[in-house]
């Protein structure tokens, strides 16, 4: 496990380090020690936006965040726990599938998103952005389904900068809001990336 | 005495004559951004804020710096002071003096005096059931400036935030003053929900705030949602989050957006309810182009709701 002593030091240090050692040194368990709530609440969001399941114990005057099963080799739970499975991220730009009538498009898409679990565990990574964010929403016909995902481990990523282009942050019901450095870094540590 | 320090405002009043009372304020701190120039324009345009916000005009002004005279370079002092003339200069206001003294880092401000009249007083406190809620500058700069720091934010979103922070609130004072206005702050270090909670304090009502209307600088979530968020943040919401009920929709990301420490913020005006719109029109057209009206004010108990 990756030891981070970001003791004495104030924000936005103690993340910047985490960054680093998951990024840089592959780091898939850190124990991180900082001197401050505050930072501990940003390591632990930063964690958990890097796709590790996280726990802070409090000692002495230290707080010690202990994330496990993230980062640089598949963040996936049930990927972390067999590491031979492809890592498959699907990228959803769009509420419809494919041009020509759109109305059959959202049907597609329904479709798609309903069979899609059919990769099994080498689905790793579903993530919305654009138009696709919609999906996500209250209202969707698939926001059931995407909850179903996300309870059994599937990590849901969904755009923030499209959720405000499209005045919709407040009624997203499923997925983790993400940036783009997020979308990237994931590109990068998938196997595949299949775009819709 | 109008207002000194036991009513916490945004500045002290002084009346002279039924006529006339003074303003004054003073504000200073160490830099927040890179380049000189752009330090004390930022600096010089939040310690005029205060003036604004209480709906005085800012006249006269004192350069107050801090300096490392023997590890800093003379040019550095120079570019910063010529920000803060370049902004004084764009409020009309004519520096007077100043003092400066060795210090290990570099800080500026201004001490300010301005005019108001005694009857036109924009107290924080003044708060009444049924006003619009309007704020005129978008919320994010602590966040961003911690992205910044961390060497994650573009160029272009440290350029947004430079400018955002180095403009006056003059056009925005100087529009709402022909309009029913009964409280005014300004937006800075205890965020927007930490200066609600100042207003709401005491005042015997509560507001409403509609996040969906709340104006916040791009790129201000995707920061937050990796953690970088100041520390300032954080403490803001200990101190008040029990006076602030969240809808289940508002996620700890947006709440911290709500509590994010702003620099050189936008004013918060509470204007009469008819009016909300119509001031959110005038200060677009007066050039204040993130303006919103985010919430109003209700006859409850002293809470702020956010749905």
């Amino acid at each position: 496990m990756k030891e981070i002593d970001a003791r004495g030091l104030s924000c936005p240090a103690p993340v910047l380090q985490t960054k680093a050692a998951i990024e840089n040194e592959q780091a898939t368990s850190v124990r991180v020690t900082v001197d401050n709530a505050a930072s501990a609440q940003n390591v632990t969001r930063f964690l958990q936006s890097r796709g590790f399941a996280t726990e802070t114990e409090t000692i002495g005057t230290d707080l010690v965040i202990v994330g496990r099963g993230g980062g640089g080799q598949g963040a996936a739970p049930a990927a972390a726990k067999n590491g031979e499975h492809t890592k498959i991220m699907v990228m959803v730009a769009s509420d419809r599938m494919g041009h020509g009538d759109d109305e059959l498009g959202a049907k597609l898409m329904i479709s798609f998103i309903k069979t899609i679990a059919e990769m099994g565990e080498e689905l790793w990574r579903l993530v919305f952005v654009n138009s696709g964010v919609k999906l996500t929403i209250d209202g969707s016909p698939v926001v059931d389904v995407l909850q179903n995902y996300e309870a059994g481990g599937l990590q849901i990523l969904v755009c923030g900068t499209c959720l405000t282009h499209f005045d919709l942050l407040k009624r997203k019901q499923v997925g983790v809001t993400t940036n783009m450095l997020d979308i990237v870094t994931a590109m990068q540590l998938a196997d595949k990336v299949i775009n819709i | 005495m109008l207002i000194g320090l036991e009513r916490a405002d945004d500045a002290g009043i002084y009346r002279v004559n039924d006529e006339l009372a003074l303003i004054q304020t003073v504000d200073f701190f160490t830099p927040i951004v890179d380049d000189p120039y752009d330090f004390g324009r930022i600096a010089a345009a939040n310690a005029l804020s205060d003036v604004y916000a209480m709906g005085g005009v800012p006249k006269t002004a004192m350069n107050l710096v801090a300096f490392p005279v023997k590890t800093m370079d003379l040019s550095v002092l120079r570019r910063v002071l010529e920000g803060g003339i370049a902004v004084m200069r764009e409020a009309e206001v004519v520096l007077i003096g100043g003092h400066s003294i060795e210090d290990a880092e570099l800080k500026y401000g201004l001490s300010v005096t301005g005019f108001i009249h005694p009857d036109r007083v924009l107290a924080k406190k003044n708060l009444r059931a049924g006003d619009a809620l309007v704020l005129t500058k978008p919320l994010g700069t602590g966040i961003i400036n911690t992205a910044i720091k961390g060497g994650l934010a573009s160029e272009a979103i440290a350029a947004l935030v430079t400018e955002q922070m180095a403009a006056l609130n003059r056009a925005a004072a100087e529009t709402m003053e022909a309009f029913d206005v009964s409280a005014c702050t300004d937006v800075t270090g205890f965020g927007l929900l930490g200066h609600l909670a100042e207003m709401v304090n005491g005042s015997g009502l509560g507001v409403r705030i509609s996040v969906e209307r709340v104006p916040i600088l791009a790129e201000t979530l995707d920061f937050a949602s990796m953690g970088l968020v100041p520390a300032g943040a954080h403490r803001n919401r200990e101190f008040r989050q029990h006076m602030v009920a969240f809808a289940p929709a508002i996620d700890a990301v947006m709440q911290d957006v709500l509590f994010d420490p702003q620099t050189s913020g936008g004013l918060l005006i509470s204007v009469a309810g008819a009016q909300g719109e119509q001031l959110v029109t005038a200060l677009r057209q007066a050039g204040v182009k993130a303006a919103a009206a985010i919430g109003e004010v209700v006859a409850e108990e002293e809470k702020i709701v956010v749905t």
